[in-house]
This record gives C-alpha cells, sequence and structure tokens, in this order.
C-alpha cells in the first residue's frame, strides 16, 4: 500500500527479527553438516535436499498463507492425498488427460480450499475444527474408494519430481518460485497486504473498507490449490496415488511456518521465513540421516525445536 | 428503543442458549433411538456393556480435554501421552499383581510432569497451546518410538485385564472408573472453588488476574489434569487390548475435542459443562456403532464424522452470534 517508502527501506535494512531464528538455525546445521560430514557440504546433496523438499514447501506455502490471515489449514495432508488419489486414478484410465488433469487437480484443491473458507466463514465455528471436519471426509472418501495405492501416470510425469534443467531440480525450481510469486503478491499487490491486515483484525480490517471475508476466501483456496500441486508432486514422485502419502504433511507442513516466524492467530510474518524454515528441515533430517541418527531421535529433536523457537519469541498473541 | 431490542436480542440469546443445552443430549437420544429401530438387538444389556466399555477410554480423556479447552487451550498430547503411558507401562516387565501399584504410581507422575510441561510452556512461555501440545507430541512419539525401536515388547500382570475388559458383577469396571473420575472432577468443576476459578479464566485471563486468581496457576492444574486422564485411559486402553502398541489410543486428541465441541465446549474458553463433554464423547461411540450396525465400510466413520462435526459446531456457535 501506500505506506511512506522511506519508512519500508529502513526496514529493509535491518533484518527482521522474526527471520533472525531461523537464519540463526540454518547457519548452525550448515555449518555443523560442513565439520560433520564431508558428504554433505556438495552441491549435489544440495540439490538432492532440494529435490526432496518440494512436497513440504508446497504445503507450508499455503499453510502459511492461511496463518496469516489468521486460520490453521487442518485438511493440507487430506486434500493431498485426496488429490494424488484422483490424480493418478483418472490419468490411469486415461492417460491421454494427462496435461487436462493437472489443472483438474489444482482446480480440485482450489474448490475444497474454496469450502473450508466458506464454511469457516458461514458458519462462524473456528478453522481448527472445520478443516478437521473437511479432512475426515475426504480421508474417508479416499479410503472407501481405495485402502492400497492405486493408478498411475505415464513414465514421462516422473521429470516433474526427479527432473533437472542445468543440474537444478524442476520441482525445487518450481517451490522456489512459488514463494517468490506469493511473497511478491503479499508484499506488494494491495489483496496481498489486506491478508496481514485481516490477519491482524478482521474487524478493523473491515472497517478499513477491506473485504475480508474474500481475503479469507483467497487464503483458504490459496492453501488448497498448493495441497494440490504438493498432491501432483507426490504423483509424479511415487508414480501413483497413495492414500496415506498426505497423513504426516498437516502437522509437518505446520513446522516451517512458525520456524519462520510467522504467529498463530495471524498477522504477522514473512514467507521468506517459511522457505528458510522449510530449507532448514530438509537440511537438519539430511544431516541426521548422514550421521545415523534415527528417525524416533529426529522426531524428538524437531519437537524440541519447535518448542525452543517458539519460546525464545514471548507471543502477546492470540490463543489458537 | 435501542435498550428494548438490546433486551429482547439479550432475552432470545440466552433462550436460544438454554435450547443448545440440549442439542447434545437430544442428538444422543435421537441416535440411540435410530439405532435400536435398525437394530432392535441394540438396547440389550450385553450390547449396551459393549458400547460403555468401548466408550470409557475415550471418555476419560474427554474428561481431561474439557478442563484444557474450557481455559482456553487444546491439548493435542493426548494420544501420545496415552500410548507412551501404555509403554511405560509394559516396560517394568511384570509379572505380578503385586506391581500394579508401582506401576500406577510411575505412570500417573510420568503423565502429570507432561501436563506440568505444556502448562509450564503456555503460562509462563506464552507459548500456544496448539504449538506446544503439537511439540510435545512429537517429543513423546520420538522417545517412545526409540525406547521401544519401533517393536514395543513387554507385559503386563493379569490385573490390568480386569481393570480394561472386566466385568464387577455385569457393569465393566473401566466403566466404573470412568464414573470414579467423572464424579470427582464433575465436582471440582460445578461444585467446588477451583471450578468457578476456572470458569472464570476461561471467560477471560486477564480479568481473573485482577480479581485475585492466579490464573496461570489454574491453566497448569487443567493442563496436568488432562495429562492425568490421557495417562489413565492409556493404563485402561492397555488393559483392555492386552497388549502394547506403539499407537494406542491414536486420533484420540482429535476424537476428544471433537467429543468437548459436540457437548457443547467452546474452544474459546469459559463455555460448557463435563456433562456435555461426556455425552459428546457417547455420540461419537453411538455412532461409530451405527456405522456398522447399517453395515457400511469402516472408513464411512470418517465422512459421518465429518459432517457431524461442522453441521453440530455450526449449529452452537450460531447460537453464540445471535
Amino acid at each position: 500500500m501506500m505506506l511512506s517508502k522511506s519508512n519500508n527501506r529502513v526496514r529493509r535494512l535491518k533484518l527482521d527479527p522474526s527471520l533472525i531464528i531461523v537464519i540463526l538455525l540454518l547457519a548452525i546445521v550448515i555449518v555443523c553438516g560442513f565439520f560433520l560430514n564431508e558428504r554433505f557440504g556438495t552441491m549435489r546433496n544440495f540439490m538432492n535436499v532440494l529435490e526432496q523438499s518440494s512436497g513440504l514447501g508446497f504445503a507450508s506455502i499455503g499453510q502459511a498463507m492461511v496463518v496469516i490471515v489468521g486460520g490453521i489449514d487442518l485438511s493440507i495432508g487430506a486434500i493431498i492425498t485426496a488429490s494424488t488419489v484422483f490424480m493418478a486414478a483418472v490419468v490411469d484410465v486415461h492417460p491421454g488427460l494427462m496435461i487436462p488433469m493437472i489443472f483438474g487437480t489444482l482446480l480440485f484443491g482450489v474448490a475444497i480450499g474454496f469450502c473450508n473458507g466458506y464454511l469457516t466463514l458461514k458458519t462462524g465455528v473456528h478453522p481448527l475444527i472445520v478443516t478437521l471436519g473437511t479432512a475426515s471426509i475426504l480421508n474417508g472418501s479416499v479410503l472407501i474408494y481405495t485402502l492400497q495405492p492405486t493408478g498411475g501416470v505415464p513414465y514421462w510425469f516422473e521429470e516433474f519430481a526427479y527432473g533437472r534443467i542445468w543440474n537444478v531440480p524442476i520441482s525445487g525450481a518450481v517451490m522456489i518460485v512459488c514463494f517468490a510469486l506469493v511473497w511478491l503478491f503479499l508484499h506488494y499487490y494491495q489483496t496481498g497486504r489486506a491478508f496481514y491486515a485481516v490477519g491482524g483484525s478482521p474487524e478493523a480490517a473491515h472497517l478499513c473498507g477491506i473485504q475480508s471475508n474474500r481475503v479469507i476466501l483467497l487464503a483458504y483456496s490459496a492453501s488448497g490449490f498448493f495441497a494440490a500441486l504438493a498432491g501432483i508432486y507426490f504423483v509424479s514422485r511415487t508414480g501413483v496415488g497413495d492414500p496415506r502419502i498426505g497423513d504426516p504433511i498437516t502437522l509437518s507442513s505446520i513446522t516451517p511456518v512458525i520456524l519462520g516466524g510467522l504467529i498463530l492467530g495471524g498477522g504477522k510474518g514473512n514467507i521468506f521465513g517459511v522457505l528458510l524454515g522449510v530449507i532448514f528441515i530438509s537440511l537438519l533430517s539430511n544431516l541426521l540421516n548422514y550421521m545415523n541418527i534415527s528417525t524416533f531421535i529426529q522426531w524428538v529433536i524437531q519437537g524440541v525445536i519447535i518448542i525452543i523457537a517458539v519460546s525464545v519469541y514471548v507471543h502477546k498473541g492470540k490463543n489458537l | 428503543m435501542n435498550d428494548v431490542t438490546v433486551n429482547l436480542a439479550k432475552g432470545a440469546s440466552r433462550r436460544f442458549q438454554q435450547i443448545t443445552q440440549f442439542i447434545a443430549p437430544i442428538s444422543l437420544l435421537s441416535l440411540v433411538s435410530i439405532a435400536t429401530l435398525l437394530q432392535p438387538s441394540f438396547l440389550s444389556i450385553n450390547n449396551i456393556q459393549d458400547i460403555l466399555t468401548q466408550a470409557a477410554p475415550l471418555a476419560l480423556v474427554v474428561l481431561g480435554q474439557a478442563f484444557v479447552i474450557l481455559v482456553r487451550g487444546l491439548d493435542l498430547s493426548v494420544a501420545s501421552l496415552m500410548a507412551s503411558a501404555a509403554v511405560l507401562a509394559t516396560a517394568f516387565n511384570a509379572t505380578s499383581d503385586a506391581m500394579i501399584p508401582v506401576i500406577f504410581l510411575v505412570t500417573i507422575v510420568a503423565s502429570a510432569c507432561v501436563g506440568l510441561i505444556n502448562g509450564l510452556l503456555v503460562t509462563k512461555r506464552n507459548v500456544s497451546p496448539f504449538l506446544a501440545t503439537l511439540a510435545m507430541m512429537i517429543v513423546l512419539q520420538g522417545i517412545r518410538f526409540y525406547y521401544t525401536q519401533g517393536a514395543p515388547s513387554g507385559s503386563l500382570p493379569e490385573g490390568f485385564r480386569v481393570l480394561g475388559a472386566g466385568r464387577l458383577t455385569g457393569i465393566p469396571v473401566n466403566m466404573l472408573v470412568f464414573f470414579l473420575f467423572f464424579f470427582i472432577l464433575g465436582w471440582l468443576l460445578h461444585k467446588s472453588s477451583f471450578g468457578r476459578r476456572v470458569y472464570i479464566t476461561g471467560g477471560n485471563p486477564k480479568s481473573a488476574n485482577l480479581v485475585g486468581i492466579y490464573a496461570d496457576r489454574v491453566i497448569i492444574i487443567c493442563y496436568v489434569i488432562s495429562s492425568l486422564m490421557a495417562g489413565i485411559s492409556g493404563l485402561i486402553l492397555v488393559g483392555f487390548v492386552g497388549t502394547v502398541d506403539n499407537w494406542v489410543g491414536r486420533g484420540y486428541e482429535i476424537d476428544s475435542i471433537v467429543a468437548c465441541v459436540l457437548g457443547g465446549i467452546m474452544l474459546n474458553g469459559g463455555k460448557g459443562t463435563l456433562w456435555g463433554a461426556v455425552t459428546g464423547a457417547l455420540i461419537l461411540i453411538l455412532m461409530f456403532n451405527i456405522v456398522i450396525i447399517l453395515g457400511l465400510p469402516v472408513q464411512a466413520q470418517l465422512i459421518i464424522k465429518g459432517i457431524i462435526i461442522i453441521f453440530v459446531a455450526g449449529l452452537f456457535s450460531r447460537s453464540i452470534q445471535t
């Protein structure tokens, strides 16, 4: 918006304080990695990590947008699952529909996200409960359709997950482009700035002439869109529609959002921090894998990091 | 004129709230009648005993969850804590019933510590309850899996089986345990001064502080109660199943929150009764039961659960808005 430009410039010179913690964590992991393992610090490894982190990355962008407007989306995992099964099942029968189905799946995600937003606004129920409800419906429907991975996609579609252009993974590049576009949108577009206003206080935003309802609908639809994109990534990676693939991603999509300095309750935070959070989580698990540390200990470490990261900043936040 | 309309609106909303108090019991009754119509043997003593045995672990967790939600919190760590309590109890590898009190004591103290940490994080560090308990859930899960290396083993004394699946002159023992805690916690919440402090703190923590209530302390105690209930429920469930599993009580964190919401406990704190929450738990369990009576696939439970969540929660929040 038209807030004085000089003010903006000053703020950009100073490092955004909410980013400090994730940058510190990232620095610690990278420095430790270089010392602890010689294979960690290679370009090849970084590119692999970038490739693997895309699924989480896509899911986190959507989660971040919903968190900024003051909500939370617990249906992301279910949307991912549903879109992988939807896509793989249809393409398996009609291989010619591959390209239209990419758009179809994205549209499907948007539709579910829109439903989430609409129900939240219309019923006034806490988004936590609404999205749990839609997640439950989606998961139930998918599990009635199939209990094991089904369907399939043409072989060439693997390129999206595994392909490289000039040694840069396509999926990773798409993820970074998505983050950049969302960052531009949130910071330089009126509707994007309205996200923060609505997250800060829907009533105040409404009084300023922002149509809060539309912004909230847009946020949930975007979350559905990015969840479907994550679903497409997983189809391309595994080649099948897996009715359980999304389950763990719902909660793990929240971790990078929190590490990146966004606050549950809304109105604050930089989407760039979320990208750093995604990269941090992926690098950390990559390093711990190199060090032969079991997944179970990695869970403990992840939990402790969430606690530390969140309790370093004492939020005078709203409840969630 | 304004005053009149305001008063009218107030009266209407109060009446509406009085009506909403009956939503949960009425839907429970209608579910029971639907089930009886579909399957006349539903009301047989055997089936009721079975349903109560299934409902007891969830209802126990719901009792604790209700306290946390009343003070504007959420406890996502309950399911993980249930499984951890079960693993801890079997870690003793005890065979004689004499060990039961020791096992009980250790598990309960450990559960209380988890609740204490949750409460301290939420109050002293201002971490949002969602994140604090989410992180606790992940940490507990990691510790549990690391200890069991993914394949839990260990045995329980025979006495535990009685606790989980036994009958005392026809009444399931775990139901008796539930009633015991229902009366204790019901007294605590609705009759004692602590209960009033819970409602005041949930209504507005800041004003609670101003009237001389240590809001932090109340909130911490609520988290400890929730964790205690989860620990006890884990012990009962492991006694019911007979073997330990890393995922004992999986999904109970969500189901217990849903039960509270169905029972009319508001997520923004300070409103609702323990009785309502337990009704919510019964509605959930009955609904699962009806899906099976109807011969639908088990996965249909998820769909119906989702629809009920959105629909009933919508009814309740509409009543607040008016």
